[in-house]
């Protein structure tokens, strides 16, 4: 087991070891965060190699900014999450293809191919969806439901009141639900 | 027709529920390498690294001019090499009149344009050689 003292360090303590030059806490930072970039940036986007490069950029702009921030400003993850959002969006107005270009590796938690197939065709079905919603709805939906981020924190990262995220995501989530509904039977959803 | 037959065309929260457990569920594991190549980006930006990266050129400078400067005498002879050079660029831009008077009496010239031949009706012809 190894012993690392930088566990119980936040992350702008470890951010302000790294503009100090300390290789540890730069190791510690990468693997913390780059995850969580990549998570974001794979379900706005849905394709690993745009994930990957946005996660390569947010992380840039971290190590740019690390010998002028501020720990009193703002969270790093809050600020990420926020940077992670922007590039998404930009990189999907460039792009537009968000699709089943590149359908995930389903995990190997499933017991049968039958189960990882409805996993697949609900995950594709569901960014499918996603794709056609509006920007702001779509980054709080995928902050809400799929990084799992409580209503506040999301009103933090994308700079708007609790009431106007509530309001995004469950018109997003209608929108959702009118888009999705003609596939109900072929996802699976009637009869469980 | 009953509400059961219209099931079909409502999807509710649980439905919209296991299609997020499913899109968080089929996230591809992050590659090792890239997480490595992140790494070494995360180095190379380091304040510390890029200090030191650009005081290394600095230094490339210098040792490239320590090893022209011997070529050239030394130290002293370099530079007056240099001063010479500089002077005569002056000197051919915007000549003193100590130059044009010099110019006048030895080669019977009234300016240094009509030494180099410039707008003189002098005509060469290659017969005359």
């Amino acid at each position: 087991m190894s012993f690392d003292v930088s566990q119980n360090q936040d992350n702008a303590e470890l951010l302000a070891l790294f503009a100090k030059g300390n290789r540890l806490s730069t190791i510690s930072l990468t693997s913390r965060l780059a995850p969580i970039i990549f998570s974001q940036a794979f379900h706005m986007l849905n394709n690993r190699a745009d994930a990957e490069d946005v996660t390569q950029e947010a992380l840039l702009q971290l190590w740019k900014i690390a010998p002028k921030w501020d720990p009193n400003r703002a969270q790093i993850t809050t600020w990420l999450y926020r940077v992670t959002s922007n590039l998404c969006i930009d990189r999907f107005r460039k792009s537009k293809r968000v699709s089943s270009e590149e359908m995930p590796e389903v995990i190997d938690k499933t017991p049968d191919v039958d189960q990882k197939m409805q996993f697949m065709a609900r995950s594709k079905a569901l960014y499918a969806g996603l794709k056609i919603l509006p920007d702001r709805q779509r980054q709080a939906i995928v902050l809400r439901h799929l990084e799992e981020l409580s209503n506040p924190d999301i009103s933090e990262i994308m700079e708007i009141s609790i009431e106007a995220v509530e309001s995004l995501i469950a018109r997003g989530k209608r929108s959702l639900v009118s888009t999705l509904v003609p596939q109900k039977k072929a996802l699976g959803l009637n009869d469980d | 027709m009953t509400d059961k037959d219209f099931n079909h065309l409502k999807l509710g929260e649980s439905d919209l529920d296991k299609l997020f457990d499913a899109a968080r569920d089929t996230l591809p594991i992050m590659d090792p390498d890239f997480l490595d190549q992140l790494q070494i980006q995360a180095f190379e930006a380091m304040p510390i690294t890029r200090q030191i990266n650009s005081g290394n050129s600095n230094i490339k400078i210098f040792k490239w001019i320590s090893t022209v400067i011997p070529q050239f005498g030394g130290l002293h002879a370099s530079i007056s090499l240099v001063l010479i050079a500089a002077i005569g660029v002056i000197i051919g831009f915007n000549p003193p009149d100590l130059v044009l008077d010099f110019t006048t009496i030895y080669f019977d010239t009234e300016t240094l344009i009509e030494l180099a031949g410039i707008n003189n009706e002098t005509q060469i012809y290659w017969e005359d050689f």
